[in-house]
């Protein structure tokens, strides 16, 4: 049982592209713009230093923080889409997850869609509505 | 299966392309040209595929090769529903169209539907003629992905 928190999906320029949330109790304080201008530059940063202090040869680079409250998973695809999924502390294969909701709704409801422009941030109601079933079996019920 | 997405791509682009070429010089939307692909499609792939089959028994007989094994093996899933009023003009519904199911679940995009369906619409009707039926096809989009095909077969 995995408690999700919210996503973000950014493109490889850095556009947001989608944002959702399913359990945020404490909003950041700044606006969404500036939220997702932050996310992505620390996540740029962060990939960049991992990748520059690993003592070995890097295969996957930056997976995920912790704290002793969330847990931020990050997974990148070869196309430079990233999904950053905030979760609770104990979830397990969420790397795994965030492969699924690429792959099963992502590529299917978004890519797939003819109407769909892939550099502009989602408006596809399927989509949504797909993502929420998606996650809500992973949620807990309250 | 790795062919079915290709022809859905295709299919999108193919629409994409019909519909910037069109709108430059002609009214906007202009979706005659896509029909008539799939009309000199349908009219093709109708032969190959009833090669090894008797002549059809009667339109209702055809009607129902349509329904069954043409749209199956274009769409993976035979038609849900066909009507008839045994007059001429004959009603397929498919609950779940392969070029809408990605488009939206419910009105969101409605506007948009009618390029996705003008291809098969051409692609009934050059079936059929090639069938020896003429007709007319239209289609009509009430809540996605369900699309009803309504075809007017002409009697001279």
């Amino acid at each position: 049982m995995v408690t999700v928190h919210n996503l973000y999906i950014f493109d490889r320029y850095g556009t947001l592209l989608y944002y959702a949330e399913w359990n945020r109790l404490k909003q950041s304080g700044i606006t969404r713009d500036e939220e997702a201008k932050l996310m992505y530059g620390m996540l740029f940063s962060l990939k960049s230093f991992v990748g520059k202090i690993s003592p070995l040869d890097t295969k996957e680079g930056f997976l995920y923080y912790k704290t002793s409250k969330y847990a931020l998973h990050f997974y990148e695809t070869p196309s430079g889409l990233k999904f950053i999924l905030n979760t609770d502390v104990n979830a397990q294969n969420v790397r795994e997850l965030l492969q699924q909701i690429y792959s099963q709704i992502y590529v299917e409801y978004i890519v797939k869609n003819p109407v769909c422009n892939l550099k502009e941030p989602i408006k596809s109601e399927l989509f949504k509505s797909k993502l929420d079933t998606f996650i809500k079996q992973y949620n807990p019920l309250k | 299966m790795a062919d079915e997405v290709s022809f859905e791509f295709l299919h999108t682009e193919l629409v994409s392309y019909v519909l910037s070429s069109t709108e430059k010089d002609k009214k906007p939307c202009d979706l005659s040209t896509l029909e008539y692909i799939g009309f000199s499609a349908g009219y093709r792939i109708i032969e190959r595929q009833t090669k090894e089959w008797p002549r059809f028994k009667d339109e209702l007989e055809t009607m129902k090769f349509i329904c069954t094994d043409f749209w199956t093996s274009i769409n993976k899933k035979p038609v849900d529903n066909l009507r008839t009023n045994h007059q001429g003009v004959y009603v397929l519904q498919d609950n779940a169209f392969r070029f809408l199911t990605r488009l939206s679940n419910s009105r969101q995009y409605l506007e948009v539907a009618p390029r996705y369906v003008a291809f098969t619409c051409g692609l009934i009707r050059g079936a059929l003629a090639n069938l020896g039926i003429n007709s007319m096809v239209t289609a009509e989009v009430q809540s996605m992905p369900a699309c009803r095909f309504h075809i007017q077969v002409q009697r001279t």
